[in-house]
């Protein structure tokens, strides 16, 4: 295990005190230095040279501070300390040099977690959020989002996050066939206290880059989940993540609404049923309409498209008279197999045309966040 | 003082997963009260999505949001020249479309649509209500006023069974008398690996009547907008949803139907 030697640079003397202790406490780290004053910090920590350095950042002048810190430590990683997390600031923070923030007193997990996270380097400003609308329950969403998070993760290997927000009966749990300690419940409950470091740990890892943060056990438990907690947790997530897959109840609510408008895109998708979902769908479309931009943002998918050909795809766009982006075939029996045998309903077998229709949706998703990037 | 008025029964149909049935069982179940003389009013309080006007080909520009808005602006107005009407082969029932337009739906309060079915109550025999499937301020101020709810499930996996749990466990905790909610289970006999004894053992309660799967008049009674239990095909299906009607007006205990549905039901508790 590497060691860590840290200096600690806080203003408030009692607070310099108690964060010491709590770095003093925590394994795989010294603390080498720490001072009241940055100037001094400055001039002097240099003969220390500390790998990690904890700023207090609630200061007016911390982005200059910041930056001089930078400067001047080019081989140490920042960690800006505050009151409260900030979603506008984090962004500027990171910009100045800072790795991540963490919102004090911390604890020792926390800063071990800090730690950890750079130094796989996962942190990230630029961020791709997708919601999952339906207009109606059982559309296939929750199987289409975990399968799409793995292949995402696979392909781009990228970090992909999954939030159930379907705040009554979200399956995520279920499919991926978990028990997490800690859901979005709890989450939007310290969301005031959170930092997405240490958001991190509601996060439950599934595989390999792909991690959810699970729904409500209960209906009742919906109501603990406010607007503004979610909007937070979406925002800290895209620090957390490259791709973030958001469920949301079915129909147009609070939940749903917030998650879309804070979106890049929104896709609405609908299972065919012999009735009248394509109507929905374009009763649904009429709403997302008054987003200027909505032909950027708002896409269609289709689930149970039987046959799943190219030919279906173009009768359906022309049905709705918007175009369809992707297509999934009727699945029910491989997913309800694994999903009852408590598999994740995962590791299907990559040529079936549910893993092919999949990938490519997977590979529009990855392609239109590379172009995004190369607008910059 | 109004001299004292008869309140009809308000049956709602409720669930905790999409797809189940409620829209298709709720119309034929006011389909089959109207054809034995009942007067009946359809309410389709899926205020976003409804599926009734679609599933019955209705054409009207009337709908919740009139009857909210009349009840606000003169509240003594009869609502009843207000509602739509479905006739086939000259059975009818009056029916309360969802609105028009959806951002409606997002704009009317929970209030009142409960005062708009309050008023209604006195002027039918039953009134029938379809809804969505989640716990919300309207559905629960309906569950409220409901004089049955009729909680339908499938078995088809896991989560489908994990929700119906769910729903069963919460709508135990609002305390209501206890023949109050039905447990239904529709389309039975689907492809399903699930034993149904684990169901009825999982949720603690037994179903109070069982619909058998059958897909194909479930598809054609939408294509054509004519409920089963008006068309001239007497399936498997229908038999056992007007069985279920049957239960509700007291007519007996499916006696007469006893023959086909009873090899079907014994299977699971006999
Ligand atoms: N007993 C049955 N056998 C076969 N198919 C059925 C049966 N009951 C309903 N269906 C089919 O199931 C589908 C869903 O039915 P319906 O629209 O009535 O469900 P719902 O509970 O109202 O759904 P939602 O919550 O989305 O409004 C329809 O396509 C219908 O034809
Ligand atoms: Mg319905």
């Amino acid at each position: 295990m590497m060691m860590h030697n840290i200096m600690l640079v806080e203003g408030n003397r009692l607070m310099l005190e108690q964060l010491s202790n709590i770095i003093n406490n925590t394994e795989n780290v010294k603390l080498v230095a720490r001072y009241q004053d940055a100037n001094e910090a400055l001039g002097q920590g240099i003969v220390f040279t500390p790998s990690v350095i904890l700023l207090d950042a609630d200061h007016q002048d911390s982005i200059r501070v910041l930056e001089e810190f930078s400067r001047v430590f080019p081989n140490a990683a920042i960690i800006c300390t505050g009151e409260k997390w900030h979603a506008e600031s984090s962004s500027l923070y990171v910009n100045a040099g800072a790795k991540c923030f963490l919102v004090k007193p911390f604890s020792s997990d926390d800063l071990t977690e800090a730690i950890a996270s750079f130094s796989n380097s996962t942190f990230n400003t630029t961020s791709k959020v997708i919601t999952f609308f339906s207009p109606k329950g059982k559309s296939g969403k929750t199987t289409l989002i975990a399968n799409l998070a793995m292949a995402i993760a696979r392909r781009s290997n990228s970090t992909v996050g999954i939030i159930d927000a379907d705040l009554q009966f979200g399956d995520m749990a279920l499919f991926f066939n978990l028990t997490p300690k800690s859901t979005i419940v709890e989450a939007a409950r310290d969301t005031d206290f959170l930092s997405p470091v240490s958001l991190n740990s509601y996060y439950v890892p599934l595989v390999k880059n792909v991690s959810v943060l699970c729904g409500t056990k209960e209906p009742s438990l919906i109501d603990r989940v406010s607007i503004p907690a979610l909007e937070s947790l979406i925002n800290m997530s895209k620090n957390l993540f490259q791709y973030l897959l958001i469920d949301v109840p079915a129909g147009f609510n609070p939940t749903s609404i917030a998650a879309a408008e804070m979106s890049d895109i929104t896709y609405i998708v609908s299972m065919l049923n012999g009735g009248y979902e394509l109507q929905h769908i374009q009763r649904a479309l009429e709403i997302f309409k008054c987003w200027p931009d909505y032909q950027k943002r708002v896409k269609t998918l289709l689930t149970r498209v039987e046959p799943c050909t190219i030919t279906a795809q173009k009768q359906l766009a022309d049905a709705i008279g918007y175009p369809v982006e992707g297509i999934i075939p009727n699945a029910f029996l491989e997913i309800s197999d694994a999903v009852d045998d408590g598999h994740m309903a995962l590791d299907l077998n990559p040529n079936s045309i549910l893993s092919q229709r999949i990938n490519f949706l997977a590979k529009k998703i990855i392609m239109n966040k590379q172009d995004d990037e190369d607008d910059f | 003082m109004n001299e004292s008025q008869i309140d009809g029964a308000i049956i709602t149909f409720f669930s905790t997963s999409s797809a189940v049935g409620k829209t298709l069982i709720g119309i034929n179940m006011a389909s089959e009260l109207a054809r034995e003389g009942y007067s009946v009013c359809l309410a389709d309080f899926d205020l976003q999505f409804g599926d009734v006007k679609n599933y019955l080909q209705l054409n009207t520009d009337y709908s919740i949001t009139t009857l909210c808005d009349t009840m606000k602006t003169n509240s003594s107005h009869p609502l009843t020249p207000l509602l739509a009407t479905y006739t086939y082969n000259n059975i009818s029932f009056q029916v309360i479309p969802a609105p028009q337009k959806l951002e409606e739906a997002y704009t009317l309060e929970p209030d009142s649509i409960i005062d708009v079915i309050k008023k209604l109550r006195s002027q039918y025999d039953y009134i029938i209500i379809d809804t969505t499937s989640m716990f919300s301020v309207l559905n629960l101020a309906l569950l409220d006023i409901s004089t049955i709810v009729t909680f339908l499930g499938i078995v088809d996996f896991i989560p489908t069974i994990k929700n119906m749990k769910i729903g069963n466990d919460t709508l135990n905790t609002l305390n209501y008398d206890a023949n109050k909610i039905r447990l239904v289970l529709n389309r039975s006999d689907a492809k399903t690996r699930i034993d149904l004894q684990d169901v009825v053992r999982i949720l603690g309660d037994n179903f109070y009547h069982i619909l058998p799967n059958d897909f194909e008049s479930a598809r054609q009674s939408i294509a054509t907008g004519i409920p089963l239990v008006l068309s001239d095909q007497k399936s498997d299906l229908t038999r056992a949803l007007q069985s279920l009607v049957s239960k509700y007006t007291n007519k007996g205990y499916m006696s007469t139907y006893k023959d086909k549905s009873s090899s079907w039901i014994s299977k699971f508790f006999g």
